[in-house]
């Protein structure tokens, strides 16, 4: 909304040709063909030796743009002198949050339709009442679309000088406006990681999971110390970002400071806001670094052998054990055949294994390239996936249990153990491995999958094949090697106990799921999920006594049972949909120490009648600038005192799902989203007072006692 | 047999994709230098690998550029041009602007161009696909790289230590590449080996 209507104001601008300039005399604004500009100041008459703020604002036409003080990969940055009386001190430009503009292979960082770059002043003591004192700004800049133009402008303004005791006057509403495209500094601690071919940049919050902000950049205040071109892969955790900052031309080395601006982008669905923060952080030099020669050709290999020793290694973990296991049985059931066919049973299984880590990969890249950030077991990420996956270990656990048996022909899940030449049963064992080994890769193979995640396709395929050859690896050797086969145990009554007992891992895991679950879409999922396990439990009977009736009746079941696995699915679907929705606004209501009561119109109708005053915080769960807003602001003690001793009752209008009845309530006020901070000082006809997006706590304390002073004021 | 086959197969396979992973890296300095081809002002196809034993400066340029018009028009790139052309070291201009954009131009104009503002390059280089550019990152015009007898990469970045559209800054500001052709010629190493460049985008096709 913000953005439209000032959009709205610029192209009026252009329309009315804005104001002509007399060419002879230098004024405070000057144009050239794609650049307006406009030299303004912070006040209106200034007192000796005074702070103040001057700027020179930039309306530049539509698809053209000047740079920031590191314009990426080409450009200039836009240079401002001041010819100020002797005494003056001039600090540096304050600059705006700046955006990427790319050109085909090449990143710039700048800005585009508006930009008011300010410079802080300090001015002289001796400066005489009465005068005028002269301001002159020489503005430089570059102005590039596809072509590029340098361009000089002179820029005059001056300003009454006044009694120290007089009025200096708002200044430009401009200035305002300028302060709060500044970044902020962040409210998150920060962490700088070396990298082989760059560094990593984490921002420690864990807001960002709720939010999922559409988009995060970082940008350095100095050329080379971060590819201006490169991707920033971002991962979000649950204690925060992580961004992977290829190195550029002038890395950085350890013991220096990256500084920059990172840009955290989030969309409500009808508009994004960007906020800048700036970023302060020192590469720790106790990191020990690779070599410095060819580090990037040594990063490869060495994720691959991790890789590989991870494979190996996953194969002793609960998730992959029974599988594992489920395939000795089935080998030692083979012990008779011909060596030839088990190590064709090895290597179909190698297969099975090499071409689910394959298809993951590509699935990664596929996501890579369509632009989302993922990382390793992002499937979990999904309640759906989640339950399904403990559907599928229940059904297997059953499976073991003897409650059902399937044929070879049905997609293989325990079909090696059914049929004893079921090629097909051991490529799909080796899918099985895979598709269950997924939850327990993580912590071990975090570091090599983190760094495939960020490699070219060809680097990030070879790297999850070699962790699927290490799965596969020990059953190969097992089924290459005849003297281990001959040490395993003949098959016996002990291998059907074996194969019961090996049902109880698979109930642990699918146990195991559903908590997961719970973390992830609360208690009703688990209601749901339950059901889920009942009726599959009844669906496999069903299959199981009905296999060997005539074909009306098997028929008949089957469908029967199809039906109502896929109305579990379904159900699944929709229950679990419901319940994560509401899942944030659950949490929230019980973690938050309640000063506040849930905003209703009425509520807020009915403390205004009776005069009281009243604090409204309109927010969402996904809202970054509320969540910190209420961190740095409205969660710190002077404001909580403040609600406290002025009686302010403090409302909350939770927006994260959509609520006509807020939607209808921001439109009011003008806004389309949130944040959106009212207070109504007492009285019952007070007006409210609009607060600012940004809060600081004393921005707020100090918005209760103005408009309290305002309102009374009126009523008198 | 069966096995041993795949087996191979499986090592070959994963040694091809650690090869082709090498092609990935952009130039750096003290590496060897990308090679191309391309067609070039005098008709002929100009190929790098047959400058071995050369030394050869490839200047990204773009006349229209403002950049570009402050060093060849205050005779800076023109002297550098021909200090290199003394000392045997072959200067390749390089034009990746594509065709329609700023500074994209035949062979005659290339050469009429130069011929206008005294320059002497040895050849122009003609890369409107942008592949050469692309394989050097190159970003700016004037942007520049020395790559030396063996073909390994001893210099990428701008053309001297102030950026800006002003001739007068030519004089204050260290020149990289008249210091890197002194320091060729009196055999010594580049002191400044990577800068930052300046200047006008390279004007790509897209």
């Amino acid at each position: 909304m913000m953005m439209f209507r000032f959009e709205f104001f610029l192209s009026v601008c252009w329309l009315l040709g804005w104001i002509s300039f007399p060419a002879a005399a230098a004024t405070d604004q000057a144009a050239t063909e794609q650049v307006k500009a406009r030299l303004i100041a912070s006040v209106d008459a200034v007192h000796p030796g005074d702070n103040i703020l001057l700027g020179v604002q930039q309306l530049i036409i539509p698809h053209w743009h000047t740079y920031w003080k590191n314009p990426g990969d080409s450009g200039l940055a836009t240079q401002i002198d001041y010819g100020l009386p002797d005494g003056a001190i001039v600090g540096l430009i304050q600059w705006p949050t700046p955006e990427r503009i790319s050109l085909g292979p090449v990143v710039n960082y700048g800005y585009q339709h508006e930009v008011t770059l300010l410079t802080p002043v300090k001015l002289p003591d001796n400066l005489a009442v009465g005068s005028r004192l002269p301001i002159k700004a020489t503005a430089k800049w570059l102005v590039c679309e596809e072509a590029c133009i340098p361009q000089e402008v002179e820029l005059e303004l001056a300003l009454p000088v006044v009694a120290p005791d007089s009025d200096a006057g708002p200044g430009s509403p401009l200035i305002e406006q300028a302060l709060a495209r500044l970044p902020s500094d962040s409210p998150w601690p920060l962490e700088l990681i070396q990298q082989p071919d760059g560094v990593i940049l984490r921002v420690l919050g864990n807001e960002f999971q709720a939010s999922q902000p559409s988009a995060v950049w970082f940008y350095p205040d100095e050329w080379g110390r971060v590819s201006h071109g490169a991707q920033q892969p971002r991962r979000i955790f649950n204690d925060g970002i992580s961004l992977q900052l290829k190195s550029g031309d002038a890395p950085l080395s350890p013991g220096q400071t990256l500084t920059g601006v990172l840009t955290i982008s989030e969309s409500n669905g009808t508009n994004t806001v960007t906020r800048g923060y700036t970023v302060r952080s020192i590469l720790a030099s106790n990191v020990s670094s690779q070599p410095e020669t060819a580090e990037s050709e040594l990063a490869v290999p060495s994720a691959i052998v991790l890789a590989l020793l991870g494979g190996v290694i996953l194969n002793l973990m609960p998730c992959v054990f029974p599988v594992l296991s489920m395939k000795a049985l089935a080998l030692v059931s083979h012990a008779g055949h011909s060596s030839q066919r088990i190590r064709l049973h090895g290597w179909l299984y190698t297969a099975g294994v090499l071409t689910s880590f394959a298809l993951l990969a590509a699935v990664l890249i596929g996501l890579k390239a369509g632009g989302s950030q993922v990382g390793w077991g992002f499937q979990f990420q999904s309640p759906l996936f989640v339950v399904g996956v403990a559907y599928l270990m229940f059904a297997v656990g059953l499976n073991l249990s003897g409650v059902f048996s399937i044929g070879g022909s049905i997609v293989g899940v325990g079909s090696s153990l059914a049929r004893r030449s079921g090629y097909s049963g051991s490529f799909f064992t080796g899918v099985l491995a895979t598709v269950v080994a997924t939850p327990c890769t993580a912590p071990f193979m975090g570091a090599a999958i983190g760094f495939a995640l960020t490699q070219p396709p060809v680097a990030l395929l070879s790297v999850f094949l070699s962790l699927g050859l290490g799965l596969a690896l020990p059953y190969l050797l097992l089924s290459y090697w005849p003297w281990l086969q001959r040490s395993l145990p003949k098959p016996g009554m002990w291998m059907d106990r074996l194969k019961q007992g090996l049902a109880f891992p698979m109930y642990g895991a699918s146990a195991w799921l559903i908590w997961v679950l719970t973390q992830q879409a609360g208690a009703n999922a688990v209601a749901v999920a339950l059901a889920g396990i009942v009726a599959i439990g009844f669906a496999c009977w069903l299959f199981e006594i009905n296999k060997h009736s005539a074909v009306g009746a098997r028929h008949v079941s089957s469908v029967f049972a199809s039906l109502l696995l896929a109305a579990v699915l379904y159900g699944s679907y929709i229950g679990l949909e419901d319940s994560s929705s509401t899942q944030a606004a659950i949490q929230e209501q019980v973690t938050d120490s309640r000063n506040w009561e849930p905003f209703s119109t009425a509520r807020l109708n009915a403390l205004r009648s009776e005069g009281k005053p009243v604090f409204v915080n309109f927010t969402a769960a996904w809202c970054i600038s509320c969540l910190v807003n209420e961190r740095v602001a409205l969660n710190q003690s002077e404001v909580k005192l403040a609600l406290q001793s002025k009686s302010i009752t403090y409302l909350k209008g939770d927006w994260t799902n959509r609520d006509a009845e807020i939607t209808r309530f921001l439109a009011e006020f003008g806004r389309s989203g949130v944040p959106l901070y009212l207070y109504y000082p007492p009285g019952s006809w007070s007006k409210p007072a609009i607060l600012p997006q940004i809060l600081t706590a004393q921005i707020v304390t100090q918005a209760f006692t103005a408009a309290d002073i305002t309102a009374n004021n009126s009523i008198r | 047999m069966f096995a041993k086959f795949y087996l191979r197969r499986l090592w070959a396979g994963l040694l091809t994709m650690l090869f082709s992973l090498a092609a990935y890296a952009e130039p750096v300095v003290n590496q060897p230098a990308p090679l191309f081809s391309g067609a070039a002002a005098d008709g002929t196809t100009l190929n790098l690998a047959d400058l071995r034993g050369k030394t050869v400066i490839l200047e990204w340029t773009n006349h229209e550029c403002p950049f570009v018009k402050k060093h060849y028009e205050s005779g800076n790139i023109p002297n550098l041009q021909k200090q290199a052309a003394q000392q045997g070291v072959v200067w390749l201009q390089v034009i990746s602007s594509a065709p329609g954009k700023q500074g994209f131009v035949d062979a005659e104009t290339a050469k009429k161009l130069n011929a206008e503002r005294d320059a002497h390059p040895a050849n122009t280089v003609f890369d409107p696909s942008g592949s050469i550019g692309k394989l050097y990152a190159a970003t700016n015009t004037p942007q520049l790289f020395i790559i030396d007898p063996q073909g390994v990469l001893l210099y990428k970045g701008g053309i001297d230590s102030i950026p800006s559209a002003d001739q007068a800054d030519i004089a204050k500001a260290e020149n990289y590449i008249s210091s890197a052709l002194k320091a060729l010629a009196a055999g010594k190493s580049i002191n400044q080996s990577s800068t930052r460049p300046y200047g006008c985008t390279v004007k790509y096709a897209g």
